[in-house]
């Protein structure tokens, strides 16, 4: 999302504007969601953690000093209350195989049984096979391409917030990941 | 690229793939249409849940121009050492906002604490954009809740003229 509209659109929720706070969900929220998903919460943690970042960001919105960084503000907000689960986890479960934090659902979402329906069954199964690629990339390339993947593109300086690297080694990383993701797909003859 | 492996990122370095990188990756590869299938994918396999997305709209009735925010200045997830061995420890939290300091700890059966300096004030424990549920309160700024928050939560006080919002947070 451009980062004067965020910041004008902020600027006119503070001052009433309902609308405006809907168009920053819309333009927001899958960034907000994408750092959750990053971080391999369970559900219930994560639909926690999205609601407290939303909620928060509601209370701050008057006193945000740099309304057009609303994007890094929520970001940063999101992996902190994503790193105090973990905390959290880690001091009720002294462990550190990683699994114990993977309980991603298995639900399937309405998009997904209407894909399976549909007779673009064979899409279906390309989507589903780079889907498994990128889970089984190593951690720190599946969180940042989690991260850069949300809708609309987050920026790199949001990628930076939500990722805590540092804003210049994200494009590196991100050109590396993907080539290691490509790898792995021509190697399995996928897409 | 082969500065990036190693220090800084050893985690990667030791899944042991790189021949395959090496291998099959011509050097121009198109990363940015890569990216786009990938966001195509999330959107199908794992977009915003519709009901969060609609509390999110909803939270726009947490926006309060009144209330002053009590921010938190100590967690104890955060800020204290873990006890060893020791579980269902109560999470204590400091909130702060101007003079008025609100201390709260909560644990498995409920919550309890103190409004600082003390005082008498009416207290809410908020859940949502619609969930209120009132505290009692003594004179002296003490309160106790045998219901534990059961996700998101914050404090609202009322005391003098001010209303005071406490941070919201994940008990």
């Amino acid at each position: 999302m451009d980062r004067t509209e965020v910041g004008a659109l902020v600027r006119a929720a503070v001052d009433g504007d309902a609308a405006a706070w809907k168009a920053l969900v819309e333009g927001l929220s899958p960034l907000v969601w994408s750092v959750v998903r990053a971080h391999r919460l369970s559900d219930a943690d994560g639909h926690e953690v999205y609601q407290t970042v939303w909620f928060r960001f509601a209370q701050h919105l008057g006193r945000i000093r740099e309304p057009e960084k609303a994007g890094s503000w929520l970001a940063s907000t999101t992996r902190h209350e994503c790193l105090k689960v973990i905390k959290a986890l880690a001091r009720l479960m002294p462990t550190d195989d990683p699994q114990v934090l993977d309980r991603v659902s298995e639900d399937r979402t309405p998009e997904q049984t209407v894909i399976d329906s549909e007779e673009a069954a064979a899409e279906s199964e390309r989507i589903r096979r780079l889907w498994q690629e990128f889970e089984e990339l190593g951690e720190r390339c599946r969180q940042l391409l989690r991260v850069l993947m949300a809708t609309p593109p987050p920026s790199y300086v949001e990628a930076s917030a939500a990722l805590g690297i540092a804003v210049g080694s994200i494009g590196p990383l991100r050109q590396r990941c993907l080539r290691r993701l490509r790898a792995r797909l021509d190697a399995r003859g996928a897409v | 690229m082969n500065d990036m492996n190693g220090a800084r990122f050893p985690d990667d370095g030791a899944e042991g793939d790189e021949g395959v990188e090496e291998a099959f990756v011509d050097a121009e590869f198109d990363a940015g249409l890569l990216e786009e299938e990938l966001r195509r994918a999330a959107a199908v396999l794992d977009p915003v849940p519709a009901e969060l997305r609609r509390l999110a709209v909803e939270a726009y009735a947490l926006h309060d121009l009144d209330a002053k925010v009590a921010e938190l200045t100590f967690d104890s997830l955060v800020d204290a050492l873990p006890v060893r061995g020791a579980t269902d420890v109560p999470r204590m939290l400091t909130f702060r906002a101007g003079e008025l300091t609100v201390d709260v700890e909560v644990t498995g059966q409920g919550l309890m604490g103190q409004v600082l300096p003390p005082q008498s004030a009416r207290i809410e424990v908020l859940g949502g954009p619609q969930a209120a549920a009132p505290v009692p309160v003594d004179t002296l700024g003490r309160f106790t809740s045998d219901t534990p928050p059961s996700g998101p939560f914050a404090l609202r006080l009322r005391t003098g003229g001010d209303v005071i919002v406490t941070e919201w947070l994940r008990a």
